[in-house]
């Protein structure tokens, strides 16, 4: 069962790396996502625990309450990423990289600071809408293969293709007529809900919620999922957050190595494959070593 | 590659995840097996080795291996009554989720009981899993309010600081009765240092000191000269500081180094003496309310004492090895009786778990901390606390925590 656990976490981590992976693709790099995931957890934490007509009849938290936060936690993220987004995303490079630092850190000291949000303890003694980490899992990997299937789908899609000429030149883009603010506002604002989501679900798989889970450490820990994996497909982002999510804990019978190993991996990953482990050369090169009988 | 072969792999990917979670939840259930004893009853334990708040981690896990060492001794003496312990420990970092891992790894694992998590932010994420999958939990250093409050299986032999840090401040002015004006620093993204400051304000003003300023600061902070020089406008004779070790130390090093001469007393999070290297020889005077006194004349205090020196080259254990030692203490003795009642040899994993959360908020426990019992819901009931005052060395590099009378 601590696997299913596991399990549960290395799919947060490969959902928050998709998020971050999603304004990548259009060559934005937004560190946004631990604010929007800090959203969707107090969305949860606050819908569950403080409107007792959520909770319903029976012993668990009923499946329909967690499906209701799930949207209403999406209808935030993307109202505020598409309030946030419009000025924000007229900055390049690492300006916006700073500017989204700057939300994630407002966020947190609001949510220190306000008074419903429970300040440094938070909100603790969140229902849970499944009995063990298998109902987790589950959802959490569903969500996972949604997304999955949303970011493959982009390849062949207008709008990925559009992200993809973004990425690659932003004025030749604009000159064949791509709407470049349009596409990567509606990148932004994707990133925002899996973050969201993703924070719901986390918000009851932990049981409690605080400022502390999206902070300036947060934004670093996911951008590396990215560089760890790879940012020019989506199964890069996918491994890197589940491979660093999983390290630690894998390498627990270790003992007192495990973090300076932990630390080494994430060191040697960048400097032996700079362009991260999975590139679709990479993967091409795979598939006719697979093909070849 | 095509983008339609991406997507199968996606959906492949995601729906084989999916099913082995759904059979592994229907898989038997390690509750039911018979209780595992070959090499003693296995129990767990998570502290916090890495991450800032090892500096609270370290007193605790020698508190543990003390009361090893101690019940291998009683053991040698009486071989027939005693019961061995099989201790698992388990790292708990600084974050909820690394301790929820911990506790569900442990739980899987088998033991009987749990010792931890070291921080109370981390007892609210991982002691609602001991509480869902029935294992009994003994906190030794959860002080923040609510803690046994949250399930009828945790329970804690760290005194809550609403009985403990109101004493610091009435010593305080007990020592200086001229004290007039009294400032507040806290750090504002911790759960613990939050709800401490809380309890230290009312006590303040209950006391007619209502605090002149309250100045906020957060965990990571090196740098405290805004909140010190604003604080200092005031002139404060007293200053109260919630903060955990490694902040604490800093504040107060350069609440000294800005020229404060003033009373300062601290909460639980800096009564260890892993503060000695950081505020060195500016630590001296600070006062600190304790639940434990390493003084206490009983046979087990004297005996822990004299293990703690041998380890540690003369030195006098803080408050956190012994409360660590308790939580071992409480879980062994309540083992070691209801081994007596009904062998455990008998009894399935789950029914152990049971049996021994009645038997261990049942009993009354001669320990380092005195005599200590439960409330029904687990919270520890302590007959004395006592206040202590950092004397430093000359050197600046050692110094001892000095129980005041």
């Amino acid at each position: 069962m601590s696997d299913l656990s596991l399990l549960v976490q290395m799919g947060f981590g490969a959902l928050l790396a998709l998020s971050v992976y999603l304004p990548l693709r259009c060559g934005q790099l937004s560190l946004a996502t631990p604010g929007f995931y800090v959203i969707g957890g107090y969305v949860a934490a606050l819908l569950s625990t403080r409107w007792p007509a959520l909770s319903g009849a029976g012993t668990g938290y009923p499946l329909t309450s967690l499906a209701l936060e799930l949207v209403v936690a999406a209808l935030v993220a993307a109202a505020v990423a598409l309030v946030l987004g419009r000025p924000v995303l007229q900055l390049r490079g690492i300006y916006l990289a700073i500017a989204t630092i700057a939300l994630v850190e407002i966020l947190r000291v609001l949510n220190l600071n306000l008074a419903w949000s429970g300040g440094a303890v938070g909100i603790f003694g969140i229902p849970q809408p499944f009995a063990g980490p298998g109902g987790y899992a589950l959802a959490t990997w569903v969500l996972l293969a949604l997304v999955c299937w949303l970011c493959a789908r982009l390849e062949a899609m207008r709008l990925g293709r559009a992200m993809a000429a973004i990425r690659d030149d932003e004025l030749a883009a604009r000159c064949m007529g791509i709407p470049s603010a349009d596409v990567k506002l509606t990148a932004f604002v994707i990133s925002a809900v899996i973050a969201a989501l993703t924070g719901v679900l986390a918000a009851h798989f932990l049981n409690t919620w605080n400022a502390r889970q999206g902070g300036f450490d947060a934004s670093i820990t996911t951008l590396a999922f990215v560089v760890f994996g790879g940012s020019r497909i989506w199964l890069g982002p996918v491994l890197g957050g589940l491979v660093i999510t999983a390290l630690p804990e894998l390498l627990r019978p270790v003992g007192d190595l495990r973090l300076i190993l932990f630390g080494l991996v994430i060191l040697l990953g960048p400097i032996l494959f700079p362009q991260g482990l999975i590139t679709p050369e990479r993967l091409a090169r795979l598939q006719q070593t697979l093909r070849r009988p | 590659m095509q983008a339609g072969q991406l997507s199968r792999i996606a959906v492949a990917l995601g729906a084989a995840l999916a099913l082995a979670a759904g059979l592994a939840a229907c898989g038997p259930r390690a509750e039911d097996q018979p209780l595992q004893l070959k090499g003693g009853v296995p129990v767990g334990a998570v502290l916090s080795l890495t991450s800032n708040a090892n500096a609270y981690g370290q007193d605790q896990q020698i508190g543990l291996k003390l009361a090893q060492t101690w019940f291998q001794q009683r053991r040698n003496a009486n071989p027939q009554e005693a019961l061995e312990l099989n201790l698992r420990l388990e790292d708990g970092g600084g974050d909820e989720a690394t301790a929820s891992q911990a506790f569900n790894l442990l739980i899987d694992a088998g033991v009987v009981a749990l010792i931890g998590p070291t921080l109370s932010q981390q007892a609210f994420a991982a002691d609602p899993i001991a509480q869902r999958r029935s294992v009994p939990v003994v906190a030794p250093s959860n002080t923040a309010t609510g803690i046994p409050q949250i399930g009828s299986f945790i329970s804690r032999v760290s005194a809550p600081s609403t009985e403990i840090a109101p004493l610091s401040i009435a010593k305080a002015l007990q020592l200086t009765p001229s004290i007039r004006r009294a400032a507040v620093f806290y750090a504002q993204d911790d759960a613990y240092s939050t709800s401490e400051t809380v309890i230290f304000q009312k006590a303040l003003t209950d006391k007619g000191l209502k605090p002149v300023t309250v100045q906020r600061t957060q965990l990571n902070d090196q740098d405290f000269q805004n909140q010190i020089s604003s604080a200092l406008r005031e002139s404060p004779d007293l200053i109260v500081i919630s903060a955990q070790a490694v902040d604490g130390g800093n504040l107060i090093r350069q609440l000294r180094e800005l020229g404060y001469r003033g009373a300062i007393v601290v909460g639980n999070g800096m009564n260890t003496p892993n503060i000695y290297p950081i505020c060195q020889g500016y630590c001296d005077g600070i006062l600190i309310a304790q639940a434990y006194s390493p003084e206490l004349d009983t046979p087990v205090n004297r005996d822990f004492v004299a293990l703690y020196q041998e380890a540690k080259g003369g030195a006098i254990p803080p408050q956190l090895t012994a409360q660590a030692f308790t939580a071992y203490q409480v879980v062994a003795e309540a083992l070691q009786r209801l081994n007596q009642r009904q062998p455990l040899a008998q009894l399935s994993l789950a029914e152990a778990r049971k049996a021994l959360l009645a038997e261990l908020l049942g009993g009354q426990y001669d320990t380092p901390l005195g005599e200590i019992s439960f409330s029904p819901d687990g919270e520890v009931l302590q007959q004395r606390f006592h206040v202590a005052q950092v004397r430093m060395q000359p050197d600046g590099r050692s110094g001892r925590f000095l129980l005041l009378p």
